[in-house]
C-alpha cells in the first residue's frame, strides 16, 4: 500500500513537472519567436497593415493588395489567375467575390472559409497573445523539414481548428506551416512556407509565403507594407450588387398619396399613408405600406435581384387575401417595370387577371408607382392606382 | 627463334592489329553513325527516348563563368507543344486566334539558327480552353525521317510532310473512332514505332490505342477500352521485349508493338498526366497529383509488380526524369529529388512553381513556371543551382527541349533558344 502511493505521489510529481517544463519550453519558444519578429512592444503599436505585392495562382502573376487590423479584420483585392476576386472578413463573418465559383456578386464566406480567413487576418503570427485569444499550445517532438530540424507547434485556435507551426530553432521565425484551408470553398489540407524575412518599421515580416494546397500552388511576394494606415471601415462590409443599389433611391420614409382611377376613367385620390422602405438584407428592399381602397390594403413588398435571371424581382404580399404575388422586372427607360405575365402556376382554372406595377419619375426624394392590369396577357394595361412617394422631412 | 621468324611473327601481329584496327574503326562509325541516328535532335514529346535526357555532355562548360546565352527569341501564337529540334530546323505547334470563337492550330517550322520561320502549315481549328488556362495545341509533334506527326487539341492526327508541311493524311479522332474530348483538350503525343503512328486515340469499339501505317494512314490495329486522357505513350524494352506502355485511366497497359497486350497493372491512382518513367532494366516509375502520389512496378516475365509506393513525388502535368538511382521532378509545385529506391527526399527546392525539367549529361535544366531557365546539378546531395536567366516571360508549362548545346524554351506567348556556353 505504501509502495503503491509512493508510485502515485511520484507519478503526478512526473506528471506535474513534465507539464510545467512542457508549459515552460512553450512559453520560452512562443516569446522567442514574437521577439524574432521584433517582440511584443513593436507590434502594440500596430493596429493595421497594407500588404501590397505580387500573387501568382495558376502561374499567373498579378498585383496583390491587402489590409489587415488588430481587431482581426481583413480586406483584400487580388487575382486568382486572370480572375479579380475581392474578399473581406470583419473578424466573425465576411463575403468575397470570386467569379470561380460563376458568381459575380457579393456572397457570403462559408464556415470553412471563414477558419481560412482567421489565418489571413493575422497581422503575423497566432502565437501573439494567444493565451488571451482562447488559443492552446503545445510543444511536439522536433521533426525534420526540408533535411533541417524544427521546432513544432501545434496549435489550437479558439474554434477548435488545429494547425501545425514549424519554427527554425536557430532564428524561431516560421518555417512552414501545416493548417486547414480551401479550394472551390472545400476544405483541404495545406502546407504554407515562410521565407525572405526582412525587418521593417522596428517588426520582421515574412515577404515571401508560398502555399500548396491539392495541386494549388500559391505564391505571395510582399513588396510594401504600411502600417497604422487609415481604414474606410465600411470595406468589411458585405457590398450591395450593382443592381441594387440602383434601387437605394426607394430606401427611407415616404408620405404617400394614392389615387385610382375612376368609372369615367379620372384619377381620384382615395387615401393618404405613410411607407417605410429599408434593406431586410444585403440585396433585399422591404417596403410595409398600408392603404384603404375598397377594403384596407395590408402590403409587405419585398424588391431582390436575381443574377442568374438577370431580373429584378418583387414579391407582393396583400394581408387582406393572404395572398402573395411574384413578379419579374427590368429596368428601361428611367423606369422599373415589374409585370407577372411571365410567372406561371400551372393552373388553368384560375382567371388570367395580370398585372403591372411601373416605378417612374423617380428622382432624390419622390417617385411614382403605378399599377396596372391587363386581362390579354399585356397586349394593354389599364391603370388602376397610382402612388406618389415624397420622402419624409426628419 | 631466328630473326627472320621473330619479323614474321611482328609482321603477322602487326597486319593483325591493322585489321583489328580497321575492323574497330569501321564497327564504331557504325556505332557512331546509329547513335547519331538515334539522337540527331529533340525529336519527340520529352526526347529521343521520351525519357527527358540528352546524352550531350556540358562537362566542357564552366557554369561559375557562364550564363545560357540567348540565340534568338520570337512571339508566337498559343499551343503548349514542346519544340522539337532536327537537321538545323525547329518544329512546333503554334495557333492564330481570329476573333473570339474562331482560330487555327499550325504546325510551324523554323530556322535553329535564327528562329526565322520557314513555313506553317494549317492542321486543325484552335481548341479554345474553356477554362483559361491557354488555347492551341497540347501535343508535341513528332518527327520522322520524312514525315511530321501532330494531334491537335481537338483530336485531329495529322501528318505532314518534313521538308515543306504538305498535307499527308488525316484522322479525326471523334468522328472516326468516337473519342470524346478530355477536359483541356486532347495531349497525347504521337510516338512512332516500327513504321507505325502509335496513338492514346480513346475511341470506342475497343479502341482506345491504335496504330497507323505512318506512309498513308491505314489503321494497322486498335486495342483495349480507355477514354482518351492526357497520358502519352511510352517505349520501352525491358527483358528484351519493346513495349509500348499507356497509363489510361487507372491501368497501367503494356502493348507490343503488333499490338497484343502484353501486361496489364491496376495503378493505385487515376488521371495521371506525367509520362511514365522508364527505370532500366525492367522497372517503371508513374506519378500524379493523387495520392499515394507515385508508384515503381518492376516487370518480370510480362507481369508488373509493385515495388514502391509513397507521397513524396506527386507530379502534376511536368514528368519526373530518372538518373543514377534517384528520381527528380516537381513534387507539385517544388523541384525535389528523391531516391528509386525508397522514395526517400534527398531534397527540396521551392521557388519555381508549377515549371518543368530536364536532363542534360548530369545536369538538370529547369524551367520555372514563369519563364526562368535554371541549371543545377543533378545529384542527391543537395540542390545546387550553377547559373540562371529570366528565358521568356509569362506562364510557362511546356518543358525545355535540347539539341546541340541549345536549351529551347516556349510559353503560350513567346519562344526562345539559348546556347549553353563556357
Amino acid at each position: 500500500m505504501r509502495l503503491l502511493k509512493y508510485q502515485i505521489f511520484i507519478f503526478i510529481n512526473f506528471f506535474c513537472i513534465s507539464s510545467f517544463i512542457n508549459a515552460q519550453n512553450v512559453d520560452d519558444i512562443i516569446a522567442k519567436h514574437i521577439k524574432a519578429h521584433g517582440g511584443t512592444e513593436a507590434w502594440e503599436n500596430i493596429q493595421s497593415m497594407k500588404v501590397s505585392g505580387k500573387f501568382t495562382a495558376f502561374s499567373i502573376e498579378e498585383d496583390f493588395v491587402a489590409i489587415k487590423t488588430n481587431k482581426g479584420e481583413y480586406y483584400s483585392e487580388l487575382y486568382l489567375g486572370k480572375n479579380p476576386v475581392k474578399e473581406a472578413f470583419n473578424g466573425k463573418t465576411g463575403w468575397t467575390i470570386d467569379p470561380w465559383m460563376e458568381i459575380l456578386y457579393p456572397r457570403d464566406l462559408k464556415k470553412t472559409e471563414i477558419n481560412v480567413f482567421y489565418q489571413k487576418a493575422e497581422l503575423f503570427t497566432p502565437f501573439y497573445k494567444y493565451k488571451e485569444r482562447g488559443f492552446e499550445v503545445q510543444l511536439l517532438d522536433n521533426e525534420e523539414v526540408d533535411g533541417m530540424e524544427m521546432i513544432v507547434l501545434k496549435l489550437k485556435r479558439n474554434n477548435g481548428m488545429e494547425e501545425k507551426w514549424y519554427l527554425d530553432p536557430d532564428t524561431y521565425l516560421e518555417y512552414k506551416c501545416e493548417s486547414n484551408w480551401v479550394d472551390f470553398t472545400y476544405g483541404v489540407p495545406a502546407e504554407t512556407f515562410f521565407d525572405d524575412f526582412r525587418t521593417i518599421n522596428k517588426v520582421v515580416l515574412p515577404y515571401y509565403i508560398e502555399r500548396t494546397f491539392w495541386q494549388r500552388n500559391r505564391v505571395l511576394q510582399i513588396e510594401n507594407i504600411e502600417f497604422n494606415v487609415d481604414i474606410d471601415e465600411t470595406i468589411f462590409e458585405m457590398p450591395r450588387s450593382e443592381q441594387m443599389q440602383w434601387l437605394s433611391f426607394m430606401e427611407g420614409n415616404w408620405d404617400v398619396k394614392v389615387d385610382v382611377m375612376t368609372r369615367r376613367g379620372t384619377w381620384y385620390t382615395f387615401d393618404s399613408t405613410s411607407s417605410k422602405i429599408y434593406w431586410d438584407a444585403t440585396n433585399m428592399l422591404c417596403e410595409k405600406i398600408s392603404y384603404d381602397l375598397t377594403m384596407v390594403q395590408n402590403l409587405i413588398i419585398n424588391y431582390t435581384y436575381n443574377a442568374t435571371a438577370d431580373k429584378f424581382v418583387m414579391t407582393r404580399f396583400n394581408g387582406l387575401a393572404s395572398e402573395m404575388q411574384l413578379f419579374d422586372g427590368e429596368y428601361t427607360d428611367s423606369s422599373y417595370i415589374f409585370q407577372n405575365i411571365n410567372v406561371d402556376y400551372g393552373d388553368t382554372s384560375l382567371a388570367k387577371t395580370y398585372s403591372q406595377i411601373n416605378i417612374y419619375n423617380i428622382d432624390k426624394d419622390s417617385f411614382d408607382v403605378e399599377i396596372s392590369v391587363s386581362q390579354d396577357k399585356g397586349e394593354t394595361w389599364l391603370p388602376r392606382q397610382r402612388l406618389y412617394y415624397i420622402r419624409k422631412q426628419r | 627463334m631466328t630473326a627472320q621468324t621473330i619479323l614474321m611473327k611482328f609482321t603477322m601481329k602487326t597486319k593483325i592489329n591493322y585489321w583489328l584496327l580497321l575492323f574497330t574503326i569501321v564497327f564504331q562509325s557504325f556505332i557512331g553513325l546509329a547513335q547519331e541516328n538515334k539522337s540527331n535532335g529533340w525529336t519527340q514529346f520529352r526526347g529521343a527516348e521520351r525519357a527527358g535526357v540528352s546524352t550531350e555532355s556540358l562537362s566542357h562548360i564552366d557554369f561559375s563563368k557562364s550564363q545560357p546565352e540567348l540565340v534568338w527569341k520570337k512571339t508566337i501564337g498559343s499551343g503548349f507543344s514542346e519544340i522539337t529540334v532536327t537537321e538545323g530546323i525547329v518544329y512546333t505547334m503554334i495557333s492564330e486566334i481570329v476573333d473570339s470563337i474562331t482560330g487555327y492550330e499550325y504546325l510551324a517550322a523554323f530556322s535553329e539558327e535564327t528562329g526565322e520561320e520557314i513555313w506553317r502549315t494549317k492542321v486543325d481549328s484552335i481548341y479554345f480552353d474553356e477554362d483559361g488556362w491557354g488555347d492551341g495545341a497540347r501535343a508535341t509533334p513528332c518527327i520522322d525521317e520524312k514525315y511530321i506527326f501532330t494531334l491537335s487539341g481537338h483530336g485531329k492526327l495529322t501528318a505532314n510532310l518534313k521538308k515543306d508541311g504538305s498535307f499527308v493524311w488525316q484522322h479525326d479522332f471523334k468522328k472516326e473512332f468516337g473519342s470524346t474530348t478530355p477536359r483541356w483538350g486532347f495531349a497525347s503525343s504521337p510516338l512512332i514505332v516500327n513504321g507505325n503512328v502509335i496513338m492514346e486515340v480513346g475511341g470506342t469499339e475497343e479502341r482506345a490505342f491504335m496504330a497507323f501505317n505512318k506512309v498513308n494512314g491505314d489503321i494497322v490495329w486498335s486495342s483495349s477500352v480507355g477514354p482518351s486522357s492526357h497520358d502519352s505513350p511510352l517505349l520501352a524494352n525491358i527483358e528484351g521485349q519493346e513495349q509500348i506502355v499507356f497509363a489510361n485511366g487507372r491501368t497501367l497497359y503494356s502493348l507490343l508493338p503488333e499490338g497484343d497486350t502484353l501486361w496489364t497493372y491496376s495503378m493505385p491512382f487515376g488521371g495521371a498526366t506525367a509520362i511514365p518513367v522508364f527505370i532500366p532494366p525492367n522497372k517503371l516509375f508513374l506519378s500524379a497529383v493523387r495520392n499515394p502520389g507515385f508508384f515503381i512496378v518492376k516487370v518480370e516475365n510480362n507481369k508488373a509488380t509493385e515495388l514502391l509506393k509513397g507521397v513524396s513525388m506527386k507530379n502534376d502535368f511536368s514528368s519526373c526524369i530518372y538518373h543514377d538511382g534517384y528520381i527528380y521532378g516537381f513534387h507539385v509545385a517544388a523541384v525535389r529529388c528523391i531516391s528509386a529506391e525508397t522514395g526517400e527526399v534527398k531534397w527540396t527546392k521551392r521557388g519555381y512553381g508549377k515549371g518543368s525539367l530536364i536532363l542534360v549529361d548530369d545536369k538538370l535544366i529547369i524551367l520555372s513556371d514563369k519563364g526562368k531557365l535554371v541549371v543545377a546539378d543533378a545529384s542527391p546531395d543537395a540542390y545546387k543551382e550553377n547559373c540562371s536567366i529570366q528565358a521568356i516571360d509569362g506562364k510557362s508549362w511546356t518543358a525545355p527541349s535540347f539539341y546541340n548545346g541549345k536549351v529551347y524554351v516556349r510559353n503560350l506567348t513567346e519562344m526562345a533558344s539559348y546556347k549553353l556556353i563556357d
